[in-house]
């Protein structure tokens, strides 16, 4: 992935260690290569997933070495929104009963992010001004934790009811510069 | 001819030529296997002459990107359903299936070079199978190896969690044989993958209750079925009764994985696992009628060893943390961390007393 400026070893490794921690501790904010979201569909992404992204430069990239498996988000598997996305959470994949980590990994690029401790900030070149503060309970969260993402409360309701599908759902990972944050879908959440 | 990375790549898969720009050494790694011929006297004479150069043509970490994308994937996946199986394409490795192979696809797809590894067996540092993964990773991943527990960010093992409580920078990697709780009850996969779907877990309830009837108690010696989270029934590997509480609201991550089965599965931390029990048939842990014969300690998981000499002791199975008891015999289980509470399986020194009611419970009753 040198074309987006990421070693495609030591880079996507240290994102996946980030990536890793934040989704076995959701509601906090990790650390890793930037830009994020490109991190870690660098991790992820190669020719036995399908793709949707709206990034042009980022679906290149996965093409020029055969790692592009196109999809609309309906059918993929991973599914990169910049911004408010044009689909709803409750269209992507949610995999079946019997094998739920079929369920699609969303990740998002978000304009704002932090978690309780308020690790994290407001992107000062964001001009999307949508922030929403969701409650986090759950495997992996002692207690509660809160976490504040740049996307529309509705579409945060949204990503909750899909969890109610649970064990199938889809996991969310909201990533802002060198930050992630995630909410799996074995958590609850509680938009307020 | 150039050592190959023989049985490492499936040729059939476009090559993303990502790895291969990284260590800068794979583009001329080609030809077939059967190694380069050494000229030496003897085994010892052969595997000198090959220090170093071995390893030209491989990946980082050993594993092709590739093959790390795929097992982390599926990390990821069992993270967010924690204790459901993740299938995974596992890929042939340099030692037998069943010999830790999903345990090392993982720990080499998690390791980077500021990584510290320990790996154990049985509580042993000293294995032949963990000398070697360790030394696998020591070359290929270029990481510290350790046999502190508390030194560790990465411990692999084999049937035994240690004593020493982890903390919440660590991630445990437990090699898995059988991955299905059910099939000791059905031999079906496809059965119990349906069973999984509805949690229908009421032919192992028949089973426990089946064996409360024929011995008591519940006698299940090691791969004591648990409940993840609420909802999946999890195979927490063949550690044993002893090691199972230290699953519930641990600080770290605990990763499951099978090679030979292809499957991942993980405990995330701060989950609720819970043994499977009976209101008045409660879950046990192992009852030791002596201290270890090597440190004193009462509070440990013992077993019995022969000594050269051939003599047997009943002592900790934990070998790093009994070399630990005999400097220190007051040290406590969670002695390297700065807060208190710490929960760590039966007997750790400050846990409540309410802890060891169970086994004394139990005790009592048959």
């Amino acid at each position: 992935m040198r074309a987006l400026g990421l070693d495609p070893v030591t880079d996507t490794r240290r994102a996946f260690a980030g990536l890793r921690t934040a989704m076995a501790r959701p509601g906090t904010v990790q650390r890793l290569p930037a830009p994020a979201d490109h991190a870690v569909l660098a991790a992820l992404v190669d020719h036995k997933v399908c793709l949707s992204t709206p990034d042009q430069r980022l679906a290149d990239a996965f093409s020029r070495e055969g790692r592009l498996v196109a999809a609309a988000p309906p059918e993929a598997d991973v599914v990169h929104a910049v911004g408010t996305p044009d689909w709803d959470p409750t269209d992507l994949n949610r995999g079946r009963l019997v094998e739920p980590s079929e369920g699609a990994t969303a990740v998002y690029r978000v304009g704002t992010l932090a978690d309780g401790t308020g690790d994290g900030t407001r992107d000062a070149n964001s001009t999307d001004g949508a922030k929403t503060t969701v409650r986090v309970r759950g495997p992996g969260v002692p207690g509660e934790r809160t976490a504040t993402v740049g996307l529309p409360a509705d579409h945060l309701r949204d990503l909750s009811r899909v969890g109610a599908d649970y064990p199938r759902g889809i996991d969310a990972v909201f990533a802002m510069e060198d930050r992630v944050l995630a909410l799996p879908r074995s958590v609850t959440m509680e938009v307020t | 001819m150039k050592p190959t990375r023989t049985g490492v790549r499936t040729v059939s898969e476009p090559d993303c030529g990502e790895s291969h720009a990284s260590d800068g050494t794979t583009g001329e790694a080609t030809g077939e296997s059967g190694g380069t011929p050494v000229e030496a006297e003897d085994v010892d004479g052969a595997l000198a002459a090959l220090d170093g150069a071995g390893l030209a043509g491989y990946n980082y970490a050993y594993l092709d990107e590739h093959t790390k994308r795929e097992v982390r994937r599926a990390v990821l996946k069992a993270i967010a359903i924690p204790g459901h199986q993740v299938p995974f394409a596992s890929r042939p490795m340099p030692l037998a299936r069943g010999w830790g192979t999903g345990g090392i696809q993982t720990t080499l797809s998690l390791l980077g070079p500021e990584d510290t590894l320990k790996v154990i067996d049985q509580g042993s540092d000293e294995s032949v199978n963990a000398a070697n993964i360790r030394r696998l990773a020591e070359r290929t991943a270029d990481v510290e190896t350790t046999t502190d527990t508390t030194a560790a960010d990465v411990i692999q093992t084999r049937h035994r969690i240690p004593e020493e409580v982890l903390d919440r920078d660590q991630v445990l990697v437990l090699q898995v044989p059988v991955t299905d709780p059910l099939r000791k009850v059905d031999p079906s996969d496809a059965a119990n993958r349906r069973r999984h779907a509805h949690a229908n877990y009421g032919k192992m309830w028949v089973h426990l209750y089946e064996n409360v009837v024929e011995y008591g108690e519940i006698q299940v010696a090691s791969r004591y079925p648990v409940t993840v989270a609420g909802r999946y029934l999890m195979d927490p590997s063949p550690i044993p009764r002893w090691d199972v509480p230290k699953l519930n609201d641990a600080d770290n991550l605990f990763l499951f994985a099978a090679g030979r089965e292809a499957r991942i599965y993980a405990v995330p931390p701060h989950t609720d696992v819970e043994p499977l029990a009976f209101d008045d048939r409660p879950f046990q842990v192992e009852r030791f009628d002596a201290p270890c014969e090597a440190c004193g300690a009462t509070d440990t998981y013992r077993t019995a060893v022969e000594t050269d000499e051939g003599d047997r002791l009943v002592v900790c199975n934990d070998t790093s943390f009994c070399l630990k008891r005999r400097e220190d015999a007051g040290l406590a289980k969670d002695h390297h961390l700065d807060r208190d509470g710490v929960d760590w399986g039966p007997g750790t020194p400050d846990a409540d007393d309410t802890d060891q009611e169970p086994a004394t419970n139990g005790g009592d009753r048959t």
